[in-house]
């Protein structure tokens, strides 16, 4: 009987880990390739984008077996059982949830509703570098200060949809 | 992309290059390409617009009701006027050891027929204007009369190689051509002698780091004189 227990519980822990792992790895591996200044190879590139397009599902499944698993493991662990449980499912948990964010625009803010001026209004100094676009009669100019700050804009110019980045 | 709307959104970064997607597929794009790594339209390539990287005077004497993009206020104090000498200073992922250029050196770099050829921004500013051949075809690049700007050009008119230099006699910047000997202007058009009203055709042209250039055009050469 105690065997069979134990046997069971070990069990349920292995099967814990593999469902803890791989929400967790579904964020973090691609979060732990994409990072900025750091080399990127094609393949792994690739891979990490392939994880990425996945982890929004993927997580949350693993979110939710994992907690079945952690109920069926609270019963039967120790304190400490109970605090690594805890732990892996806070992990899971933040891994489900950083697999929704686009974190990238925490660091760089996208611009949601683009105003602009005349040239006469503008306050740019005339040394000041900016990107040109024109269709027909339109002329637009983006600030590359403020493109390398945003780096990607969605824009109409002349009826023709543009996306500007730097 | 074929006829249907995307919006793009900053998503990664491949190799200090930004990756984007779009709203509508979720496909993954790079930037410097314009080509879409993966996702529903992996392979695709979205069209370059024709773009100028001028200094606002230049723009301001070019055109005539321009709009600027405003600053949006929430981030304005955020902007780094002084970005460039930042980015300078950051580390780099990939370089390329034994090339002539420092990974962080600037240059503009030009494509023709998939042929690519980079002009280093200081040799550039020194030699302006510079009239090279690149596979084949006769190419001007220029950098403006404030020092900032820059364009280039087939240096052909009406099918005739030119080759072109700066007017010395005038305060003005002029640009002269061997083939006819009208006056041109920075934006490639002649305003007087026998080609007036004529313009040069223009050839996309970006200002670019060397360890990003020579990472996506792995052929390119360098201009050297």
């Amino acid at each position: 009987m105690y065997d069979t227990d134990r046997r069971s519980s070990r069990w349920l822990w292995a099967t814990f880990w593999v469902c803890a792992l791989a929400g967790i790895g579904l964020f973090f591996v691609p979060a732990f390739i994409i990072r900025p200044f750091r080399y990127q190879a094609p393949r792994a590139l690739l891979f990490a984008i392939g994880l990425r397009d996945s982890a929004p599902l993927w997580t949350l499944l693993a979110a939710l077996l994992c907690l079945v698993f952690a109920f069926a493991l609270w019963r039967v662990s120790t304190r400490w059982g109970k605090a690594v449980v805890t732990i892996a499912m806070l992990l899971v948990g933040f891994s489900a949830v950083m697999a929704r964010i686009n974190y990238f625009e925490w660091m760089f803010h996208p611009v949601d509703n683009a105003q602009f001026e005349g040239e006469a209004q503008s306050k740019l100094d005339s040394g000041e570098m900016i990107m040109a676009v024109r269709f027909g009669s339109d002329a637009r100019a983006y600030p590359i200060r403020e493109m390398a700050y945003h780096h990607v804009l969605n824009d109409w110019v002349g009826g023709v949809p543009v996306a500007v980045t730097y | 992309m074929n006829g249907r709307l995307l919006h793009f959104y900053l998503a990664g970064i491949n190799n200090q290059n930004f990756l984007m997607r779009d709203k509508e597929t979720g496909s993954w794009w790079q930037q410097i390409s314009g080509k879409a790594l993966d996702g529903p339209l992996k392979g695709s390539s979205l069209e370059l617009v024709a773009c100028d990287e001028l200094s606002f005077g230049q723009w301001k004497s070019e055109v005539s009701t321009g709009r600027v993009l405003a600053p949006v206020a929430k981030y304005e104090k955020e902007y780094d006027s002084k970005w460039e000498a930042e980015v300078a200073k950051l580390p780099v992922v990939i370089s390329f050891p034994g090339t002539e250029l420092k990974s962080r050196d600037v240059l503009v770099g030009v494509t023709l027929d998939g042929v690519a050829r980079a002009y280093p921004w200081d040799t550039l500013v020194k030699q302006s204007p510079i009239v090279d051949r690149v596979h084949g075809t006769p190419l001007l690049i220029v950098v403006g009369p404030d020092k900032l700007s820059f364009r280039a050009f087939v240096s052909r008119i009406e099918g005739k190689d030119a080759e072109f230099f700066l007017k010395g006699d005038t305060k003005d910047w002029v640009l002269l051509d061997t083939a006819t000997a009208s006056e041109w202007n920075f934006q490639g058009c002649a305003t007087a002698g026998a080609s007036s009203g004529k313009c040069l055709d223009r050839v996309p042209a970006l200002k670019e780091y060397w360890f990003d250039w020579r990472n996506y055009h792995p052929d390119t050469t360098i201009y050297k004189h």
